[in-house]
């Protein structure tokens, strides 16, 4: 099964597998190198709002969207992490995260941080970490 | 409407060892879909320039992190993140580590110091891990105390042997870092 993901792990991306790769990274973000909001994790969990409101109450629509902003909506209709959006994007996550931040500004978009569990403030709950072995142990 | 569609919440596993020593494919045999890859630009911005010296006339390279996924739950996703194997990327760990729930690290008896600076970086960060050694066709001449010695681990860090190819030594090797997770002293406060 895994036969088809050899070890390349020092390989550099060299632009040869695909023309995404083609446009400058930061062209997507209109030049921007930094997201809107520096709380989005790898593994902060996205998902697209059914019925977006503004902070108006008035509905939000779509309007200038990019074709990435577009696909991300697309792909977050199931919740994705944002190294899931950004391996499927074929973005750099810090690219990635710009565009997401976009969406989440705009309402567009919901983001759930990962859950804590820094060991300073005692690690992570018995009740997450049982559900995790339960969750292998169905492997 | 508006509840059948609830986020899960993430937490993630790191899977770290020296280059080659089968992180991917440990991701790969767990996870519930064939490893994805991600990038991350590195910039001179970032790395400096001496960093860069082999990477020619480029201004912008990437490093690849390939990760995997495991739905315990409809509310949680376990993430699993193979660490970049090559040490002078490691200031990206920042950014992997941070709300990592512990580490597995990855060794190969026939060149087991390419593992020592991960146990170094979990210990130094006090991340919580376990240590799996991959013997690929049971080639392994060396007891696992004759391994923990030669690693300098601390007798509570659990360590187990096995072919990281296989689903059922993967599970194993994250059921000991979740018991090993469970067995800690909570913090105090």
């Amino acid at each position: 099964m895994t036969a088809h993901w050899p070890y390349r792990e020092d390989e550099f991306e060299d632009g040869e597998d695909g023309a995404g790769t083609m446009v400058r990274p930061y062209t997507i973000t209109h030049g921007r190198t930094a997201p809107e909001r520096d709380d989005l994790t790898l593994i902060t969990v996205l998902t697209t709002a059914h019925d977006p409101l503004d902070a108006h109450g008035a509905a939000v629509r779509p309007g200038r969207l990019q074709p990435e902003h577009r696909l991300i909506l697309e792909r977050c209709r199931r919740p994705a992490a944002v190294a899931e959006v950004s391996a499927g994007l074929d973005l750099p996550v810090s690219v990635t995260k710009i565009l997401l931040a976009d969406l989440v500004a705009s309402g567009l978009l919901i983001a759930r941080a990962p859950l804590s569990v820094a060991r300073a403030s005692g690690g992570a709950h018995m009740s997450v970490l049982a559900a995790v072995r339960d969750g292998l142990r169905r492997l | 409407m508006t509840t059948s569609q609830t986020a899960p919440t993430a937490v993630k596993i790191l899977i770290a060892g020296g280059f080659g020593v089968g992180k991917t494919t440990l991701v790969g045999a767990v996870s519930e879909v064939a490893p994805l890859r991600t990038e991350e630009l590195l910039t001179q911005a970032s790395v400096g320039v001496d960093d860069l010296a082999g990477v020619g006339q480029k201004d912008t390279t990437t490093v690849a992190l390939d990760f995997g996924r495991i739905t315990v739950s409809p509310e949680l996703v376990v993430y699993l993140f193979g660490t970049p194997g090559q040490e002078r990327f490691w200031f990206m760990w920042n950014d992997l580590v941070n709300g990592a729930l512990g580490g597995v690290v990855i060794a190969d008896t026939r060149r087991l110091e390419t593992s020592f600076a991960s146990i170094d970086f979990f210990e130094s960060r006090d991340i919580p891990f376990v240590v799996a050694i991959n013997c690929f066709h049971g080639h392994n001449t060396r007891t696992a105390e004759e391994i923990r010695v030669a690693l300098d681990l601390d007798p509570h860090v659990p360590l187990l042997v096995g072919d990281v190819r296989e689903r059922p030594f993967g599970r194993d090797v994250l059921l000991a870092l979740v018991d090993h997770l469970m067995s800690l002293p909570v913090a105090a406060g």
